[in-house]
């Protein structure tokens, strides 16, 4: 699967993540901005490099402003980010979850 | 709380809404950025009283205000911007500008921001895609060790003049990068001037004509609404033009100069060309380059091209710009003139 369009989730507010998923070239690249990158970074790259691809993506641009989201929101927040990417909102990939 | 979008175009918001940002210290409401706005939102508390709020111009995040008692560990502001940010998103606006005050640029990096340049008395942060980097790297890159030159125009429409200070650039250079202005404030379109540059100096092998983006901005547009009146206004958006282009621009591409054609009418630009031998050297020089001038000493102006078209006065016209622009403005001839009695420019 490929992001054709980008596309939003989330909010700056605390415990959550905003997450901007666009075209990308060069595999899954993530730009990431946390308070508690020191602490958490690693496993926040993992949780949104599973996400992504567990839809069968490969080349992504993503940028996440981080504000202590627990793993299941950042999951939750990649996830609605990515269906608005590839157009597929109305039809969740239950699998994923 | 509450967050609603509001109308400017109804006075009572209006009133409302100015009066909050009155109230909040922000003075400026000049027509050319009120006309920008298209969606402003207001937060208001269970007593219905205003306590924030925030407007989107186009790509750029505008009249953002907070109640000081509601500012505490910045949850409001990052939920206003929160909230801006989706609403922009909604409207497929990905890559978002704000100009603010130096002591805000920790509270907008700390949502995702990422500031471009900062003087005494402003900033100017981004955020979202296609950014900076990614601007920069769809250029032509030069070769380490060449001696590379910029230009920045807005070319309405290209001119001999134009032509002469890209040819001296081109003669003691190895490589120029000329910038056209993207922003379309002007007569003739982006895609019109950036085509006629083009044309002009096609034959000029070592120079490279690219879209400025939102990175050359023009200084008629930047928004300072949020300085108050004394302030120089022309003298803070040079100054930030400046550190952009040598910041963000100049350092990563290798630019080393930076030319400018003499102003021997406009203040303004004049002002501008003052500030950027301010804050340029000493690693890009400033070189300015008197004005080209036509066989009988006259000189050669953009403004007098437009002037000339107005009057339907192609004997002018020939004079004054390169062929490629001239065969263009002909065959194009009723349709600018149109545009001009449309808007007046």
């Amino acid at each position: 699967m490929e992001i054709k369009q980008t596309a939003l989730a989330g909010t700056l507010e605390s415990s959550d993540i905003q997450v901007t998923i666009s075209q990308g070239n060069h595999g899954i690249e993530i730009d990431l901005d946390s308070s508690v990158e020191k602490l958490y970074g690693k496993q926040i790259r993992k949780v949104i490099i599973e996400t992504i691809q567990a839809y069968g993506i490969e080349n992504a641009k993503v940028k996440a402003v981080d504000k202590g989201a627990l793993d299941c929101v950042i999951k939750a927040r990649v996830m609605t980010a990515v269906q608005r990417a590839l157009g597929t909102s109305d039809e969740p990939n239950w699998e994923v979850l | 709380m509450k967050v609603n979008q509001i109308n400017l175009q109804i006075p009572r918001y209006y009133r409302k809404w100015q009066q909050f940002l009155l109230k909040q210290g922000i003075t400026g409401f000049a027509d050319a950025e009120l006309s920008a706005i298209d969606r402003t939102y207001i937060w208001t508390n269970e007593q219905r009283e205003v306590i924030a709020t925030g407007s989107l111009a186009g790509n750029v995040l505008k009249y953002v205000a907070i109640e000081p008692q509601y500012q505490a560990q910045g949850t409001m502001f990052n939920q206003v911007i929160s909230y801006l940010v989706n609403q922009a998103a909604a409207l497929n606006r990905f890559h978002l500008f704000v100009f603010t005050k130096p002591q805000y640029v920790k509270s907008f990096e700390y949502v995702g921001f990422h500031c471009l340049a900062q003087t005494e008395t402003g900033a100017i942060l981004e955020n979202g895609t296609p950014d900076i980097h990614d601007y920069l790297n769809q250029l032509p890159h030069v070769a380490d060790g060449k001696k590379v030159a910029a230009i920045v125009a807005n070319a309405n429409p290209f001119t001999k003049g134009h032509r002469y200070l890209i040819e001296q650039a081109s003669q003691e250079n190895d490589a120029v990068y000329v910038f056209v202005v993207s922003q379309d404030v002007s007569l003739f379109t982006f895609d019109e001037r950036f085509k006629l540059v083009k044309e002009g100096t096609q034959d000029l092998e070592n120079v490279m004509v690219v879209p400025g983006k939102e990175y050359m901005v023009s200084y008629a547009t930047f928004p300072a609404y949020f300085l108050k009146d004394d302030q120089n206004v022309g003298r803070y958006q040079a100054q930030l033009d400046a550190e952009l282009f040598k910041r963000q621009i100049a350092q990563p591409l290798g630019i080393t100069t930076r030319y400018l054609g003499s102003e021997p009418y406009s203040k303004t630009t004049d002002v501008y060309n003052e500030e950027l031998k301010q804050v340029l050297p000493p690693e890009v020089k400033v070189k300015i380059i008197q004005r080209a001038q036509t066989a009988d000493d006259e000189i050669i102006t953009a403004t007098k091209v437009r002037q000339a078209i107005r009057d339907n006065d192609l004997q002018t016209i020939r004079r004054l710009v390169v062929p490629t622009t001239l065969k263009y403005i002909e065959q194009h001839m009723n349709e600018l003139k149109e545009r001009m009695n449309s808007n007046g420019n």
